[in-house]
C-alpha cells in the first residue's frame, strides 16, 4: 500500500458514532425546538450507515486479519472488533430509522437521537478492549445513555419505572464488575487482557482472584440479560419505547457477549485456569439456567412485548453456550464463531420482532396476544414479516435462524457438550410453542377489535422490511457470515 | 507500612455495608449512596493494590472509575426525580405498575 492511513482510522465505525452525536448535539443547540425530525433521525441514519459501511469495509478489504493495537494497548481492532462493530451498527440503524415514526409526538428529539449514537459509541468500543479499564468504561458508556433512553418517555409510568429498574439492577452490578477488577488486577498487577493471563500462571492467590472472576462474570451477566442479572430486562423492555427494547435486547446484548468473549478467551484461558477456578462450570450453568427460565416464563406471558424480553433472556442462555463449551483446544473457534454468527443473525430477526411490537404500539392495536387476533387483514405485509421473524427466532429453517443455531449446537456437540446442545434443543422446541401463539393471533383468528389503522409509517415499514429481507437473504448468505465469524473467533482463540 | 491485607478487610467491610443498604433500604437515593459505597470499595482496593505493585495503573483506573460514578450519579439523579414526579415518592418498591 503507497499510503498508510494512521492507527486511529481502525477506529473509525466508533469515530463515525462519535461525531454523529455531537453534530446531533451541535443542531440540538442551535435549534433545541426543533421539529425538524427527518434533519435528527436523517443524521443518525447517515452516522450508523456510515460506520456499518466502514466495518464492512475494514472486513472484506482484511484490515482486522493483522491486529492493531492502539494507546499503550488498550485497544485492539481485529476481525472480531470490527465483526461487531458492523452488528451493532446495522441496529442501530434500523432502530433510529424506526424511531422516526415512532417518536413523532416526542419533545426532546435532538437528545433521542444523540443519546443512541452515544449508546452506540460505548457498544462499537466494547469488543475493541484490551483493558479491564476500557471494558469497565466501554460498558459504562453503553450503559449510561441506555438508561436514559429507557426513562425517556418522562411522562409515561412504565417508562419511568422501567428506567428506574434498569438503572438500579445496572448500577449495582457494574459497581460488583469494578469491584472483580480490583481484584484481578491485585492478583496480576495489570489491567491488559493478555498480561493477566500470563501475571497469573506466576502468582498463587487463586481465592481472590476466583472471587474477582466469578464477580466480572456477573458484571456481563447483567449487559446480557443472563441469569442472575437477567430481573431489570423484561420490565425495560416492556416499559421502554419499543425501539429502544429493540436496541436494548439485540445490540447492547451482542455487546455483553462480545465483551465477555475477548475477556474470557484472552484474560482467563480455560486451560490457564482449570487448575484454579472452573469458570466454564459456572458459564454451563448459567446457560442452561438461563435458557430454560428464560423460555418457561415467556410461555406464560400474556402481552407480546414481555414474551419477546423473556425470549430474548433465553436467547441470551443459547449465546451463553459459545462461551460454556470452551476447552482450549481446536474445538474452541467453532463454537465462538458459531456464537457470533448467532448473535448477528439475532440482531436482525430480533430487532425486526421488536419494531413490529413497534408498529402496533404506534397503531395503538394494544400489548396482549388477543389484541393482535386478526391483524394480518389489515396489515399483512408487516404480519408476514413478524411471521418470518416469529419462526427464525424458534429456529425453524425459514431464515438464518435455523442455521446460526444450528452451526452454535454443532460447534457444542464438537466440543463435547452434547447435554448442552440437547437442552438447548428442547428449549428451542418449547419456544415454537409461544411464537406460534403470535403467529396463530395475527392469521388465524378472527379480529376482537376494530383496529383504527389510518397510515403505514413508512420508517417503521423499511426497518422492518430491511430486518426481514436481511434474515432471509442470509440463509442462502450464511456462508460468508460464517467465514467471518470464523475469523472473528481466531482472533481471540 | 500498613499490610496489604488491611486494606483489603476494610475494602470487603465497605463492600459489604453497600451490598446491606442495597437489600434493605427502599429510599432510591439510599441506594444511590450505596453503591456509591461499592464503588469506594473498589476504589480502595485499586489504590492499596497499585502501592502494592508498585505501578500506577491502578490509581489511574481509580480516577475513573470517580468519574464513571459522578456520571452513574448524574443520570440516576434524573431518574429518579422523574420518578418522584410520576409516583410522588422516592421508595423503589411503589413503582409496580408491571408484574415480575
Amino acid at each position: 500500500m503507497a499510503y498508510q492511513l494512521p492507527g486511529w482510522a481502525a477506529l473509525a465505525p466508533t469515530l463515525t458514532f462519535v461525531a454523529a452525536a455531537l453534530v446531533l448535539f451541535l443542531i440540538d443547540s442551535i435549534d433545541p425546538d426543533s421539529e425538524n425530525r427527518a434533519l435528527l433521525a436523517g443524521t443518525a441514519t447517515v452516522g450508523s450507515l456510515v460506520a456499518a459501511g466502514f466495518a464492512a469495509w475494514f472486513l472484506i478489504a482484511g484490515t482486522g486479519e493483522e491486529p492493531f493495537t492502539l494507546y499503550a494497548d488498550s485497544l485492539v481492532v481485529d476481525s472480531m472488533s470490527l465483526f461487531f462493530a458492523f452488528v451493532f451498527a446495522s441496529v442501530t440503524a434500523m432502530v433510529v430509522v424506526a424511531s422516526y415514526d415512532y417518536m413523532r409526538d416526542h419533545s426532546y428529539q435532538g437528545e433521542y437521537y444523540a443519546l443512541v449514537m452515544l449508546a452506540a459509541t460505548g457498544m462499537t468500543l466494547m469488543p475493541a478492549a484490551n483493558s479491564l479499564a476500557v471494558v469497565f468504561i466501554s460498558l459504562e458508556l453503553a450503559s449510561l445513555p441506555s438508561y436514559a433512553l429507557v426513562a425517556i418517555l418522562k411522562k409515561n409510568r412504565g417508562s419511568v419505572e422501567a428506567g428506574l429498574k434498569y438503572f438500579l439492577i445496572g448500577a449495582l452490578s457494574s459497581s460488583i464488575l469494578a469491584y472483580g477488577i480490583s481484584l484481578v488486577y491485585g492478583v496480576s498487577g495489570t489491567l491488559l487482557l493478555p498480561e493477566i493471563a500470563s501475571a497469573v500462571e506466576i502468582e498463587g492467590l487463586t481465592g481472590v482472584l476466583g472471587i474477582g472472576v466469578l464477580m466480572i462474570l456477573g458484571g456481563f451477566a447483567f449487559k446480557t440479560a443472563s441469569v442472575p442479572f437477567h430481573f431489570w430486562a423484561p420490565e425495560a423492555y416492556e416499559g421502554a419505547p419499543a425501539p429502544i427494547s429493540a436496541f436494548l435486547s439485540s445490540a447492547s446484548k451482542a455487546a455483553g457477549f462480545a465483551v465477555a468473549f475477548r475477556v474470557f478467551t484472552v484474560a482467563f484461558p480455560v486451560e490457564a485456569y482449570v487448575a484454579t477456578i472452573d469458570w466454564v462450570l459456572a458459564v454451563q450453568i448459567l446457560a442452561v439456567v438461563t435458557m430454560t427460565l428464560g423460555n418457561f416464563a415467556a410461555a406464560t406471558q400474556d402481552t407480546v412485548k414481555r414474551m419477546l424480553a423473556y425470549s430474548s433472556v433465553g436467547h441470551a442462555g443459547y449465546a451463553l453456550i459459545a462461551l460454556a463449551s470452551l476447552t482450549g483446544t481446536g474445538s474452541d473457534q467453532f463454537v465462538l464463531g458459531g456464537g457470533m454468527a448467532h448473535l448477528l443473525v439475532y440482531g436482525f430477526m430480533n430487532t425486526g420482532a421488536f419494531l413490529f411490537v413497534a408498529l402496533a404500539e404506534y397503531w395503538s392495536v394494544g400489548r396482549t396476544f388477543e389484541d393482535y387476533n386478526g391483524l394480518a387483514k389489515q396489515a399483512p405485509f408487516a404480519c408476514a414479516a413478524m411471521t418470518l421473524f416469529m419462526f427464525n427466532l424458534a429456529g425453524l429453517p425459514v431464515g438464518a435462524g435455523f442455521m446460526s443455531k444450528y452451526f452454535l449446537f454443532a460447534g457444542a456437540v464438537g466440543a463435547g457438550f452434547w447435554w448442552l446442545t440437547a437442552v438447548g434443543a428442547i428449549n428451542s422446541a418449547l419456544s415454537l410453542y409461544y411464537y406460534s401463539r403470535v403467529v396463530k393471533a395475527m392469521w388465524i383468528e378472527e379480529p376482537t377489535q376494530e383496529f383504527a389503522i389510518e397510515s403505514k409509517p413508512v420508517g417503521l415499514y423499511a426497518a422492518i422490511a430491511a430486518a426481514a429481507v436481511v434474515t432471509v437473504l442470509l440463509l442462502p448468505g450464511f456462508g460468508p457470515v460464517w467465514a467471518f465469524a470464523q475469523d472473528a473467533a481466531a482472533a481471540l482463540v | 507500612m500498613v499490610p496489604i491485607e488491611y486494606y483489603l478487610l476494610l475494602s470487603a467491610a465497605v463492600f459489604c455495608i453497600g451490598v446491606f443498604g442495597i437489600l434493605t433500604r427502599k429510599n432510591a437515593l439510599l441506594f444511590l449512596m450505596s453503591v456509591e459505597l461499592l464503588l469506594n470499595a473498589a476504589n480502595i482496593n485499586l489504590v492499596a493494590f497499585s502501592r502494592f505493585h508498585g505501578n500506577l495503573t491502578g490509581q489511574t483506573f481509580s480516577l475513573f472509575t470517580l468519574a464513571l460514578a459522578a456520571a452513574e450519579v448524574a443520570i440516576g439523579i434524573g431518574i429518579i426525580l422523574v420518578l418522584y414526579r410520576n409516583f410522588a415518592d422516592v421508595d423503589v418498591t411503589k413503582a409496580t405498575t408491571m408484574r415480575w
